[in-house]
């Protein structure tokens, strides 16, 4: 108990990025997300865990509205960043993601070369103001995501052509090249040996010096690793929300404990 | 389950020998390889029997024979003014020249002692009728030649031409009120002296249609402009709305009701018969809009509304083959929609788009029936002007030149049919070799 509120403490004293208030979404006629309340905190990582289907990465989706390209989606709700309401009708998606980077749980490079999909997001947004300026974001874009060392004798090739969990690290370096405010990340250990996992994660730590990063991930270990706050879902609701090492150590909801525990899921 | 003593597991038993489940799936495999490469058999067979049916009766439409005669240029007869102004040489008609070629024929049959029982007239019917119109223009754009004796190679009549073809014998002239026996003898006596030869048939492809009664001057010149300014109107019309109106369908229409309304339009459309077109042509372009008949342009707009179908379904399936994923992670970098299209799906789409357009091309390039409807069944012999002013000019196209030879009755047109429609096969056969080695260029590897 006094743990806790030690915790709570630490939390407190940080900015609120994120708040989501009753958001729901559907698929057509499926409810995918139940009234969802959810207050992420700035310069902090977010766990969000539970079993397969239950909606982790539609609600992820929300956050950058990456749900809007879907149409049969339907969000309601309110989410706000930095206190701005993302679903009002002047909030332009394409700025908001700008904003809020994602990587997405299944690999997805553009069939260009390795550079060129590093450098797309730079170059879009005119973050680069000469070749020599890109050059540098994608080497240090490739080195944040353990890319670089991989990669850098063929960055002309297309990332198509590279392994899948190298792909995974070249999604991270694009997502990460734009500098995004939010990085939204939807499993991306999920293909990566041990050793590219304790880089990735390195680099998410680090990233949590700038950004608020909200990491989807299977791995419970990985999930206490790396994240400071944990919200576990379970058939579109959020079950429990709360400091990461309560969560792992004294879940309150019965259901939480079953799922850490390895009952379900 | 029908033996109890065999094992239940899919994967029991010994692995030499096949149990007769596997023998049954092997045998009904080996027979669907069977079935197939008979039909890819039949398919191969038909096809060389159309070419070399088309190649047997076409290909001597490349090959003409020509006769070289000295022909005396009397300036009494062509330019009495003796002003050499082309104006006031236009006067003197074929009727004119006619007789320079006869005495020119019997001239020169003189200095190569060939003898002959034939009147000069029966004599002069080896000479195609059209060289007449030849030698006047050449002369009418040449005048400084008036006064001298020249040697002038002439088209042979078309029978003339048909015997050094295998289509006329002496037994068939007998029979022919157009060719006799002796003009035969007189032919091979020419040919003997070397004056009369059979060469490539350069005009085939420059020369304009000629009359009926005179197939060896026919040539697809028009028909070819035509064709072309026809395609150039299509690409430039049906490539650039089509592949805007099957992006703005698939990327950026909302699904609703009236986008569902006009996909099932568009797809009825590519089904419509082509010469539903050639009335909606008729109607729109040249009675409501005024635009000429039988001019490139209404063809063009006419295979234009044809093509785009094609072009449009073509186009969205390859859209949609693209996958979401590289929409969403452009999308997910912040892109704008358009730029998602435009720098990442589009390019990887753009092999199926050139593909589908090549052959809606290659489709609207062999149409016949809309463009009968609209006049370019007309007998043109002027060459359209150059564009743009040229897409108004009277001009055929080739199907329907090759349908004009083979409404005519003279046999020579079946040659000159058969040689049109080799000369057809061959552009779609470099259309389709343009489009395999389009999308062998863009494609890209995953
Ligand atoms: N594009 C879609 N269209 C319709 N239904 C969808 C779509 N995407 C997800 N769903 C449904 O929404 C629910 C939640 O899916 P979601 O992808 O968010 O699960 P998840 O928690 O990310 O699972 P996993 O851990 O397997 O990735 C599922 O029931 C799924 O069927
Ligand atoms: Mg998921």
């Amino acid at each position: 108990m006094n743990d806790m509120r030690l915790t709570e403490r630490a939390v407190g004293t940080q900015t609120t990025k994120i708040t989501a208030r009753a958001v729901q979404v559907f698929y057509g006629d499926n409810h995918a997300i139940k009234d969802v309340d959810v207050d992420i905190a700035d310069k902090t990582v977010t766990a969000f865990i539970g079993p397969s289907g239950c909606g982790k990465s539609t609600f992820l989706r929300c956050i950058n509205r990456m749900n809007d390209t879907i149409s049969v989606a339907r969000v309601e709700g309110d989410i706000l960043i930095d206190g701005e309401d993302i679903y009002d009708k002047r909030v332009d998606p394409v700025q908001l993601r700008a904003k809020v980077g994602m990587v997405f749980q299944k690999p997805n490079p553009f069939p260009k070369s390795i550079y060129d999909n590093v450098a797309y997001g730079p170059r879009i947004h005119g973050l680069a103001r000469d070749k020599a300026d890109l050059d540098e974001i994608v080497e240090r874009s490739l080195r944040r995501a353990a890319l670089w060392d991989e990669a850098k004798d063929r960055l002309g090739e297309p990332g198509t052509g590279l392994s899948g969990g190298q792909q995974q690290r070249l999604c991270i370096a694009r997502a990460v090249a734009t500098s995004p405010e939010v990085l939204l990340m939807d499993e991306p250990c999920s293909a990566l040996d041990p050793i590219a996992t304790a880089q990735v994660e390195e680099l998410i730590d680090e990233l949590r010096q700038n950004y608020s990063v909200v990491i989807v991930t299977h791995s419970m270990q990985q999930a206490a690793r790396v994240s400071q706050r944990t919200a576990f879902f379970h058939l579109g609701n959020l079950v429990e929300y709360g400091e990461t090492g309560k969560i792992f150590t004294s879940p309150e909801d019965p259901r939480t404990e079953s799922y850490i525990s390895g009952r379900i899921g | 389950m029908t033996d109890a003593t065999a094992p239940i597991g899919a994967g029991q038993g010994s692995l030499i020998q096949q149990d007769s489940r596997t023998a049954k799936r092997n045998a009904a495999e080996k027979r669907f390889k069977m079935y197939g490469l008979a039909a890819v058999c039949v398919g191969i067979a038909m096809l060389i029997m159309l070419v070399t049916s088309i190649l047997s009766n076409g290909v001597s439409a490349f090959f003409q024979t020509t006769i070289q005669i000295m022909v005396e240029l009397p300036e009494e007869k062509l330019d009495k003014s003796g002003v050499r102004d082309p104006e006031v040489m236009a006067k003197v008609t074929t009727f004119g020249y006619a007789p320079l070629l006869r005495d020119g024929l019997q001239k020169t049959l003189e200095d190569n002692g060939i003898e002959t029982e034939l009147s000069a007239k029966d004599a002069a019917d080896l000479i195609s009728d059209e060289s007449v119109a030849q030698l006047r223009r050449y002369v009418l754009a040449n005048p400084e030649l008036i006064g001298q004796t020249i040697p002038v190679e002439v088209l042979a009549s078309g029978r003339i031409d048909g015997f050094y073809k295998g289509r006329v014998t002496y037994e068939s002239a007998e029979l022919d009120s157009n060719v006799s026996p002796e003009q035969l003898d007189l032919a091979e006596a020419l040919k003997g002296a070397d004056l009369l030869k059979t060469g490539f048939n350069w005009r085939f492809f420059t020369a304009p249609d000629a009359s009926v009664t005179r197939p060896e001057a026919a040539g697809l010149g028009v028909a070819i402009i035509g064709s072309f300014y026809m395609m150039l109107i299509v690409l430039c019309l049906a490539l650039p709305i089509g592949v805007a109106a099957s992006i703005y369908l698939e990327e950026f229409a909302p699904q609703n009701r009236f986008t569902d309304l006009i996909e099932v339009n568009i797809s009825n459309l590519a089904a419509v018969p082509s010469i539903v077109f050639g009335i909606l042509g008729l109607a729109i372009f040249i009675n409501f809009a005024g635009l000429p008949q039988s001019a490139p342009i209404v063809g063009g707009l006419v295979l234009t509304l044809m093509t785009l179908p094609t072009i449009i379904i073509a186009t969205r399936a390859s859209l949609k083959s693209v996958p979401p994923s590289i929409r969403d992670a452009a999308l997910g970098l912040g892109a704008s929609k358009m730029q998602a299209v435009f720098h990442h799906v589009l390019p990887l789409a753009m092999p199926g788009i050139l593909t589908g357009t090549i052959i809606g091309l290659a489709q609207a390039l062999g149409e016949t029936a809309p463009l009968l409807l609209i006049g370019m069944v007309a007998f043109v012999r002027e060459y359209p002007a150059g564009p743009p002013e040229g897409l108004f000019d009277p001009a055929t196209a080739l199907p329907v030149q090759i349908f004009n030879f083979t409404q005519r009755s003279d046999p020579a047109f079946v040659e000159r049919a058969s040689g049109a429609i080799i000369v057809l096969l061959l552009f779609l056969l470099i259309m389709n070799l343009t489009a395999i080695f389009l999308r062998r260029r863009f494609e890209r590897r995953w």
